[in-house]
């Protein structure tokens, strides 16, 4: 392995590992707030880039990317605390919410794609690229795009790790998910405090597709594997506190692009999901867990 | 230990065997190839949905790897007789135990997890399975999966010839065979230790059973069967493709199985036909179908959430309600004459609080003497005491509302005990009676009772069949035989057998005295049994044991010693001021030792109410004499 195969793994896999970071910080807020697993998450990150697309791109409104990624993050806010309403909150006091809410947010996931599929059509679109160029630091080659992706993922992450630690509304959100009963007795509107958290989740998949969208390429597919390496990521840090996911998503970032390398495109995922599982039975509660909360 | 019938004496039986003919016998009716097609298709999803229900619905096990196990078994299929080139029902064994060993091994990780974690691990598990069969293109076709495998034959004859006839019987075969298994096991030791570990875990353990075992036969069992029903799957459409591991097929299995109500196996199945034809008949609207089955799940599930299950039991409900009600009129008109001649009084109609209902008047000048009857009965039980006692007492006795030829009443407001005490007082006051003497039976006792604990005046009290309570529901256990067919007594729907069960414990075998009480049981709205009976605890049994501490007024209790519902000891314990003129069971009888005995237990009544007409029914607490057995 040569040095430039070395550096080309390591971004590589940093770039990987924001994206992941994420997209499962998003899934783990709606898990310990709301202690459900949210299969659509998937569908929101393409949602969020199918509507940032029809506000940026040339071909549709072309009001740039910014205001297209403006526009697409507060749409998801909105559509996500819909889903909540919709989907979720109909089976509060259903004693196998955790099993409903699978197949319910399964079946948000079909009707998202399929109307995806039906405005757009099937075919893969491409955001613009948020810089173009490259980027070179101590003999490193980065182009600028992806290393706009990483930075404005860190950005968005650290922003929303100082809204739960220091805002009203974010300790609120801490404190339903470490007690739900003892919070509402303080005061909190639990099922407001839910949507917030649905919609803050889909608004950081709805950053997520964008940033995917100017990276790779789009179609009403494009969630299902990011979801599903999400599910990992989530996994491996556990959802005790906020930053585990972040910690996992670039170890899971930088093993899937060394994997890629070592075993190949095909088996990278079975290798994954072997050791996710491997994680799960020797330590549910994640490898940055304290302790297990369990639903 | 919990009723809990055989499938041939359940009321799941008929309806059970009316579908599988018409299922059977469609093909030959219908001709129409894309409904077989269908049908095939709904029969195989059935197996799957149902075989589910074993882990997800009895289990409590959030396996999402179950239909990963299906596509497993059509790969197993795939790979055994076309790739490996051996018999295609070879494959159809090989499917279900490959799936099995699959199931098992992931049961190993998930074996000390719970909840959302073995969600996870089964999606998990499921998408390295796709992987795996991904990346080994050169043996599964990669994406492209593997096509034109070889279908089933059957001593040379294609099961896909003559329209798909041998496949559509093979696999409603296969499908009353998984049914029959899944049913047995239910039933089984297994089947309750499976259950139990789902309501509560920690007893079960406690109790010996083991939770890894049990884990490890429930999904592996549900696997297997799963995985045939692949290998039928592969050897049907010939194809097998990754498609099959993906969330498009879960969701529509898991939609089956929620749509049909978790838990109950027979929902799932008749979802899946349901889902099946539904599914298919939206095929033209392209992506809009996905939308709209999606949109259709998600309503069921909020407004319906009990599924098809739930609904076809609203319907089981309305249906009896109209039938007992239909019953209950015809009766009224047609044989009204046949009524009188059992009893020899006069058969009229009386509005109540509580709705119409059903009097049997003797008539005469006498003392006025009230009988009420028990659970699913009706006022022609006291046929014989009509008879005995008609010369010295003006008898009464009437419907409650929901039994006899009464009308059917409001569930909510009319069937309690309580509100039986307000029709008695009606019938009462409608006749212009004061002052009588009761005798209840059963049920009817504490409605007697009740009406005497209320205050209403009466000049004597006697009961049969029925241990006076003093705290619901713990007295119940005492007072009551558990192993008898009291089980029945609440519940709403009972079948042919135990219609027969519980009036041959009640009443006695069916013969020419019992005859039109065992029509009784069928008549009764079933409402009036489960409210009755659940609202038991409302009552209010410290005013009716005061009451009868109190010794008031004069009072007996009549049991057959061979009654089969009572705990005779209870009685002994109660120690209850009572008429003592000489051992008051009737010796030898059962529940009912009006109608069974006649003789024995109207010369007790009659030497009970001779003693209160000379005022020495020696009221005094004593301990009740004992009968030898």
């Amino acid at each position: 392995m040569t040095f430039d195969t070395l550096t080309l793994i390591l971004l590589g896999g940093v770039v990987l590992g924001a994206l992941y970071a994420l997209m499962a910080t998003g899934l783990a807020l709606v898990w310990t707030t709301l202690g459900i697993f949210n299969f659509a998450h998937g569908t929101f990150i393409a949602l969020g880039a199918y509507i940032a697309w029809q506000v940026a791109s040339p071909e549709a409104l072309g009001g740039g990317l910014l205001v297209g990624a403006l526009v697409s993050v507060v749409g998801m806010f909105f559509i996500g605390m819909a889903v909540y309403y919709l989907l979720i909150k109909p089976f509060e006091r259903s004693a196998d919410i955790v099993v409903k809410s699978v197949i319910t947010t399964l079946a948000g996931a079909t009707i998202l794609e399929n109307l995806i599929s039906i405005a757009w059509g099937p075919r893969n679109k491409q955001l613009s690229a948020v810089l173009t160029g490259d980027l070179q630091f101590f003999g490193l080659v980065m182009s600028r795009n992806e290393a706009a992706a990483v930075i404005v993922s860190l950005v968005i992450l650290a922003a929303l790790g100082i809204f739960l630690q220091r805002a009203p509304l974010g300790r609120a959100m801490r404190a339903v998910a470490q007690n739900r009963e003892a919070a509402q007795l303080m005061g909190i509107d639990v099922v407001r405090l839910y949507a917030v958290a649905f919609g803050l989740s889909a608004a950081l998949a709805a950053i997520a597709g964008v940033l995917i969208g100017s990276i790779r390429f789009m179609n009403p597919l494009m969630g299902s594997d990011p979801l599903m390496k999400a599910l990992i990521v989530v996994i491996f840090g556990g959802i005790a506190r906020f930053t585990g996911p972040i910690y996992a998503a670039f170890i899971v970032g930088l093993l899937e692009a060394f994997m890629t390398y070592a075993v190949g495109l095909y088996w990278s995922p079975t290798v994954l999901f072997a050791i996710m599982i491997v994680v799960l039975v020797v330590k549910p509660e994640g490898l940055f867990g304290k302790h297990r909360k369990s639903v | 230990m919990r009723y809990s019938p055989s499938f041939a004496r359940s009321s799941g039986l008929i309806p059970t065997l009316v579908a599988l003919a018409a299922l059977a016998l469609l093909p030959l009716v219908f001709d129409g190839n894309y409904l077989r097609h269908l049908l095939v298709l709904a029969f195989i999803f059935a197996i799957v949905a149902s075989s589910w229900d074993l882990s997800l619905g009895y289990g409590g096990l959030f396996n999402f790897s179950h239909v990963a196990l299906f596509a497993v078994g059509i790969y197993a299929y795939g790979l055994v007789a076309k790739t490996l080139g051996l018999s295609p029902w070879l494959g159809l064994v090989v499917a279900g135990g490959a799936a099995g060993l699959v199931a098992a091994l992931i049961t190993l990780p998930i074996m000390r997890l719970s909840g959302i974690y073995i969600i996870l691990v089964t999606i998990a598990a499921s998408q390295v399975l796709y992987q795996i069969v991904i990346s080994q293109s050169q043996i599964t076709g990669g994406t492209s999966g593997m096509v034109s495998l070889p279908g089933l034959e059957l001593f040379g004859y294609r099961m896909s010839r003559d329209g798909k006839i041998g496949y559509y019987y093979l696999a409603l075969a296969m499908l009353v065979a998984s049914t029959i298994l899944l049913y047995r096991i239910t039933r089984s030791r297994w089947g309750r230790a499976i259950v139990a570990m789902r309501d509560h875990k920690y007893y079960a353990i406690s109790r010996g059973m083991s939770e890894t075992r049990t884990r490890l036969f429930t999904l592996t069992v549900s696997a297997a069967i799963s995985g045939v029903a692949g290998g039928l799957y592969g050897s049907y459409m010939r194809v097998a493709s990754p498609d099959n591991f993906g969330l498009g097929l879960l969701g529509l299995l898991l939609s089956m199985l929620l749509l049909g109500g978790a838990g109950t196996i027979w929902g799932p199945i008749l979802a899946a036909f349901f889902v099946t034809i539904v599914s298919e008949a939206l095929a033209e609207y392209g992506a809009w179908r996905n939308i709209i089955m999606s949109l259709l799940l998600i309503v069921i599930l909020i407004f319906y959430p009990g599924g098809l299950w739930a609904l076809l039991q609203t319907a089981r409900e309305a249906f009896d309600v109209v039938r007992t009600q239909a019953i209950a009129t015809l009766r009224r008109r047609s044989g009204k004459a046949a009524r009188e001649a059992l009893t020899g009084g006069q058969e009229r109609i009386i509005s109540t609080r509580h709705g119409r209902v059903a009097v049997a008047d003797g008539g005469g000048n006498g003392p006025a003497l009230l009988f009420i009857h028990g659970n699913s009965s009706a006022k022609e039980a006291f046929a014989e005491q009509f008879k005995a006692f008609r010369d010295r007492y003006r008898v009464i006795s009437f419907d409650l509302p929901g039994h006899g030829v009464s009308d059917n009443a409001d569930p909510e407001q009319d069937y309690s005990v309580e509100a039986f005490a307000d029709v008695a007082e009606d019938v009462l006051q409608a006749l212009g009676v004061t002052n009588p003497l009761v005798f209840g039976w059963s049920l009817g006792g504490y409605i007697a009772i009740e009406l005497a604990a209320r205050g209403y005046p009466i000049r004597a009290l006697s009961v049969s069949g029925t241990p006076p309570l003093r705290v619901v529901p713990e007295d119940v256990g005492k007072a009551y035989d558990a192993t008898s067919h009291f089980a029945l007594a609440s519940r709403r729907f009972l079948s042919p057998s135990e219609v027969r069960d519980f009036a041959t414990s009640t009443t006695g075998p069916r013969d020419r005295a019992t005859k039109h009480l065992h029509r009784a049981v069928m008549r009764t709205d079933g409402r009036a049994r489960a409210y009755t009976l659940g609202k038991l605890q409302i009552v209010d049994w410290p005013r009716q044991m005061r009451f009868l501490r109190a010794a008031a007024v004069p009072f007996a209790i009549l049991n057959g010693s061979k009654d089969p519902f009572l705990n005779h000891q209870y009685f002994r314990e109660l120690k209850l001021t009572q008429w003592t003129g000489e051992p008051a069971d009737v010796v030898g009888a059962g529940h009912a030792p009006f109608l069974t005995m006649p003789a024995a237990f109207n010369a007790r009544l009659a030497a009970f109410l001779e003693a209160v007409e000379k005022g020495n029914s020696m009221s005094q607490t004593t301990d009740r004499p004992t009968i030898p057995e």
